[in-house]
């Protein structure tokens, strides 16, 4: 079931009806009904994958949490990993890796093969399999306290507004909410509807009419060059941001109007003025995920000093395996290891910087180094875009190569600018940027919620309509379902 | 929840409620699809003449109905068989008129997915569509949505015909229609078009799916139309319209043709109420100066094109054919 889809729309309020109606001891397995039957609308196969990490998971911190010894409460946190991440490679990278053998093995004409299957990917498996590893983790790491209810546990990794796409939440977060007592409150009823909206305005009105275009150029590799290959990047960049980050607003919404506070996965991550900036404000549950399950745990360690390319080394590896996790590609591939080797630059360079600054005195000028901060890290995004959003390697060089190639530049802006769903989609781009900066500077929610209400009324009953009228009503599905 | 708050909910709600039916209304009556779809319906209904022929499909159906005689012009801005097929079914079921030849459209674009699933206007649709039944035969409950869309918030999404309507409001402020036939766009020639082959590649790729030509839904619906036409004894005439050859070379590259044509005549042959497929895709390849755009005739080309037909449908009758009609 698809939040953008009319099934959503009437699942949604029956939900939240029936839950506020209901006992409070019994609303857990309503959530957890609703959460299943949410997720058997794509496949109802799907569900065992889910209830099998669940039973996993929940016995393994049951036996974890009755363990005295560390040693062999490693020994079923090693159970749990290999469980969990053995079905992600099953189900998700199975084939890339026969493939790309494959490949290996034709170029050697050892004329032997690994067969092929035809496996669905279950949706957002990537994103329940790491919630409910962080679990494990957490409990052996003596953090969370093993979940005795399998109830609630199941409910914790099943948890239906961000089961697909996340947040990745921690136990340590959403288990305490789930547990308590949720009352109705009127106050995040109006912050969620207002979220939801936001969510859909983002979804509808900018990523999916920004796709139109993206998508003609990135499916017809090699038709286009110059400008429009430019461009199509630069808005998937919107495009991605707008269509995650809605989602994502759009989970909280429905969340919060249950009383249920999700973590905050953006940060208006287009402004950030680095790429370890973008990186602390893009995708937070994950990167953060990353940070404290992986990269903290990597070795840096040499005869009691820290060993300065092992963190770089590590660092690389982090997002190599990040990219790695958003899909099982070459291309993925290299967006993760390309991120990486440039955080390891910037790193590297942050001080002989910050010094030519200083000497050049353009650190007097921190409006000027902002701006240059944004467009270098805009550029490096861009440019990693390339492999992200092109269906296979060949066609993200091809695309690449035909971006310098500015032959029929002339043409090709005066044929933009006739398609007036084209422009409509930049105009709505430069409104979503504004409301964002007015919004971090002064609370707008907050501003308009302070009017009265023959004011505040027409503003978002207009908002509704608007998106309603102006929205791509398709029902395209979330980029980072497919994750 | 308190009484003061559940009071200001259900007034905004009503207020929701009232935006949303002024809307909708709005819509309705300003769309100019709908209008021109409406001004169809009600001209059809005053047809009183012999109704010989009966065209279908959408804005590639070029027949003109004042050369044509004893026609009528009944397709609509994008059409496809679904459409066609409820409304062909309420003609013969629902009214006293059966024509004697249903004139099917049977270009490429016509098989596609893209078109299978294009639903729009649906507001004027939900006459015609029985949404359930469409919904089940093509596995998505989703087109129930529309059916929704349809009754109650035809405006949703619907940016585009909002610009259209306003678009054609500015340009053609006269509407002419003559049993059902309006005179085609002619205010742009595609010969003097400078970048013809990119205006060809844009809309070819618009319609026309690289991995599928001849979608399961449109098949089925196509068999639907054709035991339709069957069980009331209609005769059934497939025609490819007019198209300019390098619209059709973009075509080429998307679509195996010869499979898709193949798989169309094995089952339009199995119903001998099918009287042949007219090719007329290269009639005019040499003369641009007939086309609107790649894909469209303009006046001049949609009468030239007619009378072709009208040329050919005089032989069929009296069985002189000595090759494919449209050659």
């Amino acid at each position: 079931m698809l939040f953008n889809s009319f099934e959503y729309l009437l699942f949604l309020p029956l939900v939240v009806a029936l839950y506020f109606t209901i006992p409070v001891k019994w609303r857990w397995l309503l959530l957890l009904l609703a959460s299943y039957f949410f997720y058997m609308c794509w496949k109802a196969e799907y569900a065992i994958l889910i209830l099998f990490t669940t039973l996993v998971d929940y016995f393994v911190a049951l036996k974890m949490g009755s363990e005295p010894s560390r040693k062999r409460k490693k020994r079923w946190l090693v159970m749990s990993i290999l469980v969990n991440l053995g079905m992600l490679a099953g189900f998700k990278y199975l084939n890339f890796f026969s493939e790309s053998v494959n490949a290996l093995l034709q170029i050697t004409n050892s004329g032997y093969s690994f067969p092929l299957y035809h496996i669905l990917l279950p949706v957002g498996i990537s994103f329940y399999i790491f919630q409910s590893l962080s679990y494990t983790i957490d409990v052996y790491r003596g953090i969370q306290p093993p979940e005795k209810h399998f109830g609630k546990f199941a409910l914790y990794v099943s948890f239906f507004p961000q089961l697909v796409a996340g947040p990745i939440e921690r136990s340590t977060s959403l288990l305490p909410q789930i547990n308590a007592p949720r009352p109705f409150n009127q106050q995040n009823l109006v912050s969620g509807l207002k979220l939801i909206l936001w969510g859909f305005f983002k979804k509808l009105v900018i990523a999916d009419r920004l796709g139109m275009f993206v998508g003609l150029v990135y499916e017809n590799p090699g038709e286009f060059n110059g400008l429009p290959v430019i461009l199509a990047t630069v808005l998937f960049a919107f495009q991605l941001y707008c269509d995650f980050s809605g989602y994502t607003d759009i989970a909280r919404g429905s969340a919060r109007i249950m009383g249920y506070e999700l973590m905050i996965n953006f940060n208006r991550p287009l402004i950030a003025t680095s790429l370890r900036d973008f990186w602390n404000r893009w995708h937070i549950s994950l990167t953060t995920w990353f940070r404290d399950y992986l990269l903290y745990s990597l070795p840096y360690i040499r005869d009691r000093k820290i060993v300065q390319s092992k963190i770089y080394r590590n660092l690389v590896l982090t997002f190599l395996l990040m990219g790695l996790w958003h899909g099982a590609a070459w291309t993925f591939i290299l967006f993760g290891l390309f991120h990486g080797l440039m955080l390891v630059v910037e790193s590297m360079a942050e001080k002989p910087v910050a010094r030519f600054h200083e000497i050049t005195g353009i650190s007097n000028y921190p409006g000027f180094l902002k701006a240059l901060g944004i467009t270098y890290m805009f550029t490096i995004l861009v440019f990693s875009l390339f492999f992200f959003r092109a269906s296979s390697l060949d066609n993200s060089l091809l695309l690449l190569s035909d971006a310098f190639d500015f032959s029929n530049t002339a043409g090709s802006v005066k044929a933009l600018l006739r398609n007036l769903e084209f422009v409509f989609g930049i105009l709505m781009v430069a409104v979503l940027l504004i409301a964002e900066h007015v919004h971090a500077k002064y609370n707008l929610v907050k501003v308009i919620a302070a009017r009265p209400s023959i004011v505040r009324w027409p503003v978002y009953i207009g908002f509704i309509f608007f998106v309603l009228l102006f929205g791509v009503l398709h029902q395209q599905k979330f980029i980072y379902f497919q994750f | 929840m308190k009484g003061k708050s559940i009071k200001r909910f259900i007034l905004f709600a009503a207020l929701i409620v009232m935006v949303n039916i002024a809307l909708d209304q709005s819509f309705k009556a300003f769309s100019v699809h709908n209008i021109l779809n409406r001004r169809m319906d009600e001209q059809f209904a005053a047809y009183n003449d012999t109704l010989k022929y009966l065209a279908l499909g959408n804005s590639h159906n070029c027949i003109n109905t004042y050369i044509l005689e004893n026609s009528f012009n009944y397709g609509s801005p994008s059409e496809n068989y679904i459409q066609s097929y409820y409304k062909l079914k309420h003609i013969l079921e629902k009214t006293d008129k059966k024509p004697e030849y249903v004139i099917l459209q049977a270009d490429i674009s016509t098989y596609g997915p893209k078109i299978a699933d294009r639903y729009e206007y649906n507001s004027y649709w939900i006459d015609y569509i029985d949404y359930p039944e469409l919904a089940r035969i093509k596995g998505d409950r989703t087109i129930l949505t529309k059916w929704l869309e349809g009754n109650f918030f035809s405006y949703a999404g619907n940016y585009k015909d909002v610009q259209l309507s306003i678009l054609y409001r500015i340009k053609i402020r006269k509407l002419e229609m003559h049993n059902g036939y309006r005179p085609h766009r002619d205010y742009r020639n595609f010969a003097e078009e400078t970048n013809k082959r990119k205006l060809a590649w844009d809309k070819a790729n618009l319609f026309l799916s690289k991995d599928a030509y001849f979608d399961p839904s449109i098949k089925a619906y196509f068999e639907k139309i054709l035991q339709l036409c069957e069980a009331h004894q209609v005769k059934v005439i497939m025609v490819r319209y007019p198209m300019t050859k390098e619209f059709h070379e973009e075509e080429m590259k998307i679509v195996p043709a010869d499979k898709l044509f193949s798989e169309i005549n094995t089952i339009a042959s199995r119903y001998p109420v099918f009287e042949g497929l007219f090719d007329y895709h290269s009639l005019f390849f040499d003369h641009p100066e007939y086309f609107f755009d790649p894909d469209h005739l303009n006046i001049k080309g949609s009468d030239l094109f007619t009378r072709k037909f009208a040329a050919d449908m005089k032989l069929l009758e009296s069985g002189l054919f000595t090759e494919q009609p449209g050659k």
